[in-house]
């Protein structure tokens, strides 16, 4: 029984690590049409960022956000203005842009991740914060790992009031669904987009440093977490946040199980059979509007 | 023929040239060979399918992991062609269970399946050799040395550029490049895209898999994490890109540059690939959209000013050779039995929803042949609905659709289109970066029974000449004005010979004297016997077009008969202008 009940209680919070990844990416994709491939190396720096802010200079990742969160929204809207304005101004469609932001993203991947593989070589890393044993339900889990869903519960309620109440995140849900109609009724579509963009960079840099306080990471575990976000999204169906937070939590069940009860070895099996049967099964995700 | 014998003495010469390499050269030359030959054959391979579809894969090394692991456990059983058999063979079994469930989604879906591929087979064999095998690893002990791998690749480059050669001069060819330009024009003049995405797919997988199964004994000992090496999938993407996907040749032209650079620069700065790798893609995609092949076109260009005849790109023997490979349509069947008493096109009752809004509600209506019908209605009525159910772009909810005696309500467009329904689009649709004969020729290429080579040329040019494009044939589709890029579309509309074609708001837009050069050319089909329904706005249009008029609002069939009566109905002129002038 407690084996289930630990299941349950890991894979909910893994799968909310994973819809607050989801948040940031279907807010990048779904907003300003980049399909941002660098994503998840954009996660693992900030959790490097949260590494040596806390072993470095003793400041705890709750205090590290702080500072990560607006670095990292700052890196990404630079990234959008520098590197993928030029292409948005160059398409003469969607697919085209499709295209080349994921070529150009791929770029971005390999160069980010070269750097930190210079940085910090390939192996390992974790530090101990509030690993302290505490039982929920009958079954052990550490605090920090509450602590982290708890944040990721919060930056996803803020977010949502931001897009549900504000004028701006009013914008970005207009852009979201009828770009050209959005820009008709007198919204900057270009500002908003790069607002989106950022405010996505700031979403993976908050799962980042979460992430970083209960798991190991490496230089080149980015393109894991870029995945698994990507499926959550599509899973989800593009630009839906409850979308998002179903499927990662789903996602974050059912790998937890997977590996727990069958082979840790296989969890990217468990991903792929998951992506496969949801666009079987319904191609525009669970809350997916019909393409077009 | 001159030309086709000095091409083939030249290549002739060049792979001879090649194969003695091995013979002279030291171990690190073969090695360095080695490489070139396989990238080149892995980025060629990978072009041929995603060049033209813009579907960018990144299953490259999944396949290649494939063939690696064939040699790996069947190496010592099978003889060698049976062995490169097999890896071709579980290739492309995989790539059509991949394809067919990730192709028939839009581009973006299958890049993200491919990019993780490989990782999921890599653990599932992972899984398979820990818990069932025993052992991560594998030894290979076949007889091949650095030379015969050499050649066995020489080989396999010369087969894949024959290949190749026959696929772009082939149908199939002229299939994808229609896909990659605007996927629902080619459903509407008869192709069957899952079918030809499959067929190429699966091709340039079993090359791949072939590549991996020649390559695996040149590591002896092979793992998991060796044979499914993802940045393979990456290099393999940047190189066909840096040279140009849109060509045979553009691969080995990015090849050849880019692995001497990954060679030289693994060797003298190992931690920096990565960083370098990703400043390549991004340098590629700002100065190099469509990579060296595009920079040598574009000085061509400037260099001959003017464009003269393009080369010939239909070969019959392509086609009679790969032709069988994905379709053999059916000649469409001929109505014998008194032509007059079957209806060109019958729908009874049909209803489509989307969502809450019942866009067709209960519309039936009979055409005979030759007959011109109008179907009218304000905005929002749900005419172009009609007619997207009549093509096949969307199933009716309820409802029977008989064409010539036939049922068609639930065939495929185009299967539709094969049996002789044609359309134009409410908002043009031509093939921009194809020519106007390439426009036409898409049309002829893919109906029942099709037309290829020279006899395809030619009567596109007179397909062209009679909707007035005579003098712009070979400019692409995409430099032409409006009312012209209407008139190719009507070409490629008639090129399917249709029995039924359906011209949607086809009027529209026109400046008056185009308008009266577009009303002449409806109606000299009209005289040879065409039935055609056309949706229009434009009321000068239907009272000297239609023989009879249906007029719709919000989904209903409101009013039916000669443009006459119709327009003066007292519930036709309020759904036009509402209550207060009726």
């Amino acid at each position: 029984m407690t084996l289930y009940s630990d299941i349950l209680l890991s894979g909910l919070v893994l799968g909310g690590m994973y819809a607050l990844t989801a948040l940031g990416l279907t807010l990048q994709y779904g907003v300003a049409r980049i399909m941002n491939l660098s994503y998840g190396e954009f996660l693992v720096a900030a959790s490097f960022g949260a590494l040596f802010l806390y072993t470095g200079a003793s400041v705890n990742p709750i205090v590290g956000l702080l500072l990560v969160v607006p670095l990292s929204f700052g890196a990404h809207w630079l990234l959008y203005q520098i590197v993928l304005t030029p292409l948005v101004r160059r398409a003469k469609h969607q697919g085209m842009l499709e295209v080349d932001s994921i070529l150009a993203t791929f770029g971005v991947l390999f160069v980010v991740q070269g750097v930190m593989l210079v940085l910090f070589g390939g192996q390992l890393y974790s530090y101990t914060y509030l690993s302290i044993p505490i039982s929920v339900l009958g079954s052990t889990l550490a605090v920090n790992r509450l602590l982290a869903l708890a944040f990721a519960l919060i930056i996803g309620g803020a977010l949502y009031l931001f897009l549900t109440r504000t004028r701006s995140g009013t914008a970005l849900r207009a852009i979201a669904v009828n770009p050209t109609a959005a820009q008709l009724s007198g919204i900057d579509i270009r500002a908003a987009s790069a607002l989106a963009f950022a405010a996505g960079g700031a979403i993976v840099g908050a799962a980042g440093v979460l992430i970083s306080m209960f798991l190991t990471f490496s230089a080149a575990s980015g393109v894991g977490f870029t995945m698994k976000a990507l499926i959550v999204v599509i899973m989800g169906g593009v630009g839906s946040m409850a979308g998002a937070l179903v499927a990662g939590l789903m996602l974050g069940i059912a790998e937890t199980a997977v590996s727990r009860l069958i082979d840790p070895g296989l969890t990217i099996a468990v991903t792929y059979a998951l992506f496969l049967a949801a666009l079987l099964w319904r191609p525009t995700g669970l809350f997916g509007r019909p393409a077009r | 023929m001159l030309r086709a014998v000095a091409y083939g003495v030249i290549g002739i010469a060049v792979v001879g040239a090649l194969a003695v390499i091995p013979v002279v050269a030291s171990g690190y030359e073969i090695a360095l060979g080695i490489s070139l030959l396989y990238f080149t054959i892995l980025a060629t391979a990978w072009a041929l399918f995603s060049g033209p579809t813009h579907y960018i894969s990144l299953a490259t090394a999944a396949f290649f992991g494939i063939g690696a692991y064939t040699t790996a456990v069947l190496g010592e059983v099978l003889p060698w062609p049976l062995l490169m058999l097999s890896a071709a063979a579980i290739g492309i079994v995989i790539a059509l269970f991949v394809g067919l469930s990730t192709l028939r989604l839009s581009g973006i879906y299958f890049v993200i399946f491919t990019f993780g591929l490989a990782e999921l087979i890599r653990q599932l064999v992972t899984y398979y050799e820990v818990n069932i095998h025993r052992s991560v690893g594998r030894y290979i002990f076949t007889g091949s040395t650095q030379a015969g791998i050499y050649w066995q690749l020489l080989g396999l480059g010369v087969l894949l550029a024959i290949v190749g050669w026959l696929i772009t001069h082939s149908r199939l060819g002229l299939a994808l490049r229609v896909i990659g330009e605007d996927e629902t024009v080619a459903k509407h003049v008869g192709i069957d895209t899952t079918k030809a995405k499959l067929a190429l797919f699966a091709i340039a997988s079993a090359f791949m898999a072939v590549t991996g199964a020649i390559m695996a004994p040149r590591w002896t000992y092979i793992d998991p994490a060796i044979s499914f090496n993802p940045v393979i999938s990456f290099e393999v993407v940047i190189m066909a890109l840096f040279g140009g996907a849109g060509k045979l040749y553009g691969p080995l032209l990015g090849a050849v540059p880019l692995v001497l650079l990954f060679d030289f620069l693994t060797a003298k700065f190992p931690n920096y690939f990565s960083i370098f790798l990703g400043l390549t893609f991004i340098v590629i995609v700002y100065f190099l959209p469509r990579g060296v092949v595009g920079l040598l076109e574009q000085s061509l260009a400037r260099l001959r000013s003017g464009a003269g005849p393009r080369p010939h790109y239909m070969s019959e023997g392509g086609e009679a050779l790969i032709g069988r490979l994905w379709s053999r349509p059916k000649r469409r069947a001929v109505l014998k039995a008194s032509p007059d008493t079957v209806p060109a096109i019958e729908a009874k009752h049909l209803r489509k929803a989307f969502g809450g809004l019942v866009a067709v509600d209960d519309i039936g209506f009979t055409i005979k042949r030759g007959e011109i019908l109008g179907l009218i209605g304000p905005n929002g009525s749900g005419k172009t609905t009609v007619l997207n159910l009549i093509s096949g772009a969307l199933k009716p909810d309820a409802g029977e659709l008989i064409l010539n005696g036939t049922p068609i309500t639930h065939l495929p467009p185009h299967r539709i289109a094969q049996l002789g329904v044609a359309r134009t689009f409410q908002l043009v649709r031509v093939l921009g970066s194809l020519t106007c004969v390439e426009n036409v020729i898409a049309g002829l290429a893919f109906r029942a029974p099709p037309l290829w080579g020279e006899a395809a040329e030619r009567a596109a040019r007179t397909l062209l000449v009679r909707v007035g494009l005579g003098d712009k044939t070979d400019m692409p589709a995409d430099q032409l004005t409006y009312i012209d890029q209407k008139r190719l579309e009507l070409a490629r509309a008639l090129a399917l010979e249709p029995d039924l074609l359906l011209l949607d708001e086809w009027l529209a837009g026109l400046n008056p004297s185009e308008l009266q050069d577009g009303i002449a050319l409806v109606k000299m089909l009209r005289d040879e016997g065409l039935t055609i329904v056309i949706v229009e706005h434009v009321m000068d249009a239907i009272r000297s077009l239609c023989d009879r008029c249906v007029v719709m609002n919000t989904g209903r069939k409101i009013a039916e008969g000669t443009p006459a009566t119709v327009l003066a109905d007292r519930e036709v002129v309020r759904a036009y202008l509402g209550d207060s002038d009726a």
